[in-house]
């Protein structure tokens, strides 16, 4: 039991480092001032997987039963596209 | 033929849900309600790009990045505690719940100073669709955090005083899953009002 | 009945069913109106026709929902109530103030009525549902006032449970979002947005609450569920009611006056509205799947699951047709609006209040349950109200889209009035699904006179 919880830890603290990663080089990113499909599309999917992991790992929905799963990650995948969806149609 | 079947292995814990069903469909309809004011964000900033990217680029990204760090390590603070309640340790989680409510306070903090600056810049809800957006969606989130840290207190004043345990995980994974849904939707609204053009 | 004192709420709910009728025939008589103009006229004008429909819809529920709270809060409290003569004195005083308002509509002209009642010391009548002379104003409040003292007392001396504080919090909700019908600010604007502070937030914010603490008291008593379970998601129901339905004022504040972004507000929060009531739905299903007894009264448990259907429908569903800004700029104040008046108010608030009255009046008659014959008459009566309903509310939705299509999509729009009477035939429509109504209506008194083999209380 104790030693899940240890590689529980474990995975969670990975994950916290590469989220607060990510937040930098979305920051980064933006510091840069480019726009465009390719970065926004970057941007969006950088916060999926981010989403994801919250979602997963500190949720725990990945040891909970598939239907919360799809209807959670669905969610975030819906949200994510249809934002994309706009942007593509904002595009000048 | 049943007793030639090999002994199946020792049944894993079968799937379920961390916390409260309630919490869960409390969590969907956050979910639900975040999710039609980003994509309203979206199809709102279609219509006029330019002048949403103008204003995007005064806003402090700075101050949002850090708010999102905050935000994110107190999300991993509250997972910490709940791993600790999972050991039998709650007393050890409560400190892992200070953390976080600390990480917490300094998210208000930061945002109240963008609200302030905001404010004497007379930026307001009328003055323009995407202040309008940028104001009402990060004071919707901003309550959430509030009512994030009144449940966080709750668990630490329950954790305190040694009430989680691995077979009383309910009210702390309850709580946590609710922190974790205020984390994760910024994680969405940062790169969506700060940053993408 | 547990608590002798529970039999205050008696009253209170024959003379909610008596206005009912009274509200139906008002109903039935303004429905004749819009096809035949000169119907009644000019003993019962149109305008005064829909202030009676509309003014006893409101009184009767407020009867109902007093009654309801008479009944629920000994039985929550376990406890007598704090004074039965001061609950049975109020009853009174509501009844004449009632009845005198009524018959002040019926018989005197609207301003002289005003003239007469002192609106010239404070005007605050000739507002949409709030007509009510001054005099009448006051005495609400007063009848309110002390009929929550007398609540709020046996609250307190007694057990504190999630339903009744729940209720308590709607019940004094309801009371002083009231006080804004006295505030009647000579700016339009101003007038208008506090006015939906009464209107909105009685039936989108804290009517909610009364209705789902009322599902939740006969969820529990015919099912057996455990009470933890119960207001778990009596929680969940409240918190999701009132963080939609609060802000979701401002779908009410789109072309009035009010700044812009009340339309992003109002579209987004009020587009949620329906999940509350979807909660409920699924909810009150929940309960009665996981049921620990079959309990004898199938007329109230039909009630109850009726209650969540209809109110999704009418409320949410209905609601959700016209309340995104774009839609209703085309839709405002149309036909559409009055199916969906109809159909929520029917499917939330009259069939919640039936729900209580069928599982408590058999019990203060002194049986678990009324006859199967007499039950069998009630489900009738519960099949021919509901399904008149639905059509009605079919019937103004299609009369509704065909008015805004004429009056304001057309290449050519017409006139209002012209327009109405492209839609007749669905008034006429209408108007027999409300003869249906009326029948299902008198069905559902006469269950209460037929005998039959009763099972003995305490079941």
């Amino acid at each position: 039991m104790n030693h899940d919880i240890r590689s529980a830890n474990r995975r969670s603290t990975v994950l916290w480092v590469l989220l607060l990663a990510a937040t930098v080089f979305t920051w980064a990113v933006g510091e840069g001032g480019s726009g465009g499909a390719a970065i926004a599309a970057l941007l969006l999917g950088v916060a999926a997987l981010k989403g994801a992991a919250v979602i997963l790992d500190f949720m725990a929905l990945a040891r909970a039963p598939l239907l919360w799963q799809l209807i959670t990650l669905g969610w975030l995948v819906l949200v994510c596209a249809l934002i994309g969806l706009a942007y593509w149609k904002g595009m000048p | 033929m049943r007793a030639a079947c090999p002994p199946l292995p020792a049944p894993r814990t079968p799937p379920t849900l961390a916390g409260d069903l309630a919490i869960w469909i409390f969590i969907l309809a956050e979910l639900l309600a975040f999710g039609v004011f980003f994509i309203a964000y979206a199809f709102a900033r279609a219509n006029n790009p330019e002048l949403f990217a103008a204003e995007q680029l005064a806003l402090n990204r700075d101050a949002g990045a850090i708010n999102t760090l905050l935000l994110l390590t107190a999300s991993y603070f509250v997972v910490r505690a709940v791993h600790a309640a999972e050991a039998g340790q709650s007393r050890h989680g409560a400190r892992w719940l200070v953390a976080a409510l600390g990480c917490a306070a300094g998210f208000v903090a930061i945002k109240i100073g963008e609200y302030a600056a905001a404010f004497s810049a007379g930026i307001s809800l009328s003055s323009s669709t995407f202040h309008m957006f940028y104001l009402s969606l990060t004071f919707f989130h901003f309550m959430h955090v509030l009512l994030g840290m009144v449940i966080l207190g709750a668990l630490w004043l329950n954790a305190r005083r040694g009430l989680y345990g691995p077979h009383n995980m309910n009210g702390i994974e309850s709580g946590a899953a609710y922190w974790h849904m205020v984390d994760l939707v910024w994680l969405i609204l940062f790169p969506l009002v700060y940053v993408i053009r | 009945m547990k608590y002798k004192s529970q039999a205050v709420a008696m009253p209170y709910f024959i003379a909610a069913i008596g206005l009912f009728v009274a509200q139906i025939v008002f109903g039935l008589i303004l429905g004749m109106q819009y096809v035949v103009g000169d119907f009644l006229f000019p003993e019962i004008p149109f305008n005064v026709a829909r202030m009676v429909h509309t003014n006893l819809l409101i009184v009767w529920l407020l009867f109902g929902f007093m009654g309801a709270a008479y009944y629920m809060v000994p039985e929550e409290s376990e406890t007598e109530l704090f004074s039965p003569r001061l609950a049975l004195a109020m009853f009174w005083v509501f009844l004449i103030a009632g009845a005198l308002t009524i018959i002040g509509y019926l018989t005197v002209d609207y301003a002289t009525l005003a003239k007469y009642t002192g609106n010239d010391i404070l005007a605050t009548m000739g507002r949409e549902f709030l007509e009510q002379p001054l005099l009448t104003k006051i005495g609400i409040v007063v009848v309110a006032l002390v009929f929550l003292f007398n609540i709020t007392m046996t609250v307190l001396k007694g057990r504190k449970t999630a339903i009744s504080v729940v209720l308590l919090l709607g019940l004094w909700g309801l009371a002083i979002f009231f006080l804004f019908s006295f505030y009647n600010p000579t700016n339009l604007v101003l007038d208008k947005y506090y006015w939906w502070w009464v209107v909105h937030l009685w039936v989108e914010g804290v009517w909610e609450l009364i209705m789902a603490a009322l599902l939740a008291f006969v969820l529990i008593k015919v099912t057996g569920v455990d009470r933890e379970v119960i207001e778990k998601w009596l929680y969940v129901i409240i918190a999701l009611a009132l963080v939609t339905g609060i802000i979701g004022t401002g779908h009410h504040y789109y072309w009035i006056g009010t700044p812009e972004y009340w339309q992003w507000w109002g579209s987004i929060f009020s587009a949620l509205e329906p999940i509350p009531f979807f909660a409920m739905t699924v909810f009150a299903f929940n309960m009665v799947n996981r049921r620990r007894r079959e309990h004898p009264n199938k007329a109230a448990v039909l009630w109850a699951l009726g209650t969540g259907v209809m109110a999704f429908l009418g409320a949410g569903v209905w609601g959700f047709l016209h309340t995104l800004a774009p839609v209703n700029y085309y839709t405002h104040g149309s036909q559409i609006t009055a199916a969906h008046g109809h159909m929520a108010f029917y499917g939330a608030y009259v069939m919640v209040v039936i729900t209580i009255i069928s599982y408590a009046m058999p019990i203060l008659r002194g049986r678990a349950c009324n006859s199967p014959k007499a039950q069998v008459l009630e489900m009738w009566s519960f099949w021919l109200m509901t399904i008149a309903m639905v059509f009605i509310t079919l019937f103004l939705t299609a009369a509704g889209i065909l008015q805004v299509w004429l009056q304001r999509v057309a290449e050519e729009p017409m006139s209002f009035m012209a327009v109405q009477d492209q839609v007749a035939l669905f008034y006429w429509m209408r108007e027999w699904s409300g003869v249906v109504f009326f029948i299902g209506l008198l069905a559902y008194v006469a269950s209460f006179f037929v005998k039959g083999k009763e099972q003995p209380a305490g079941a």
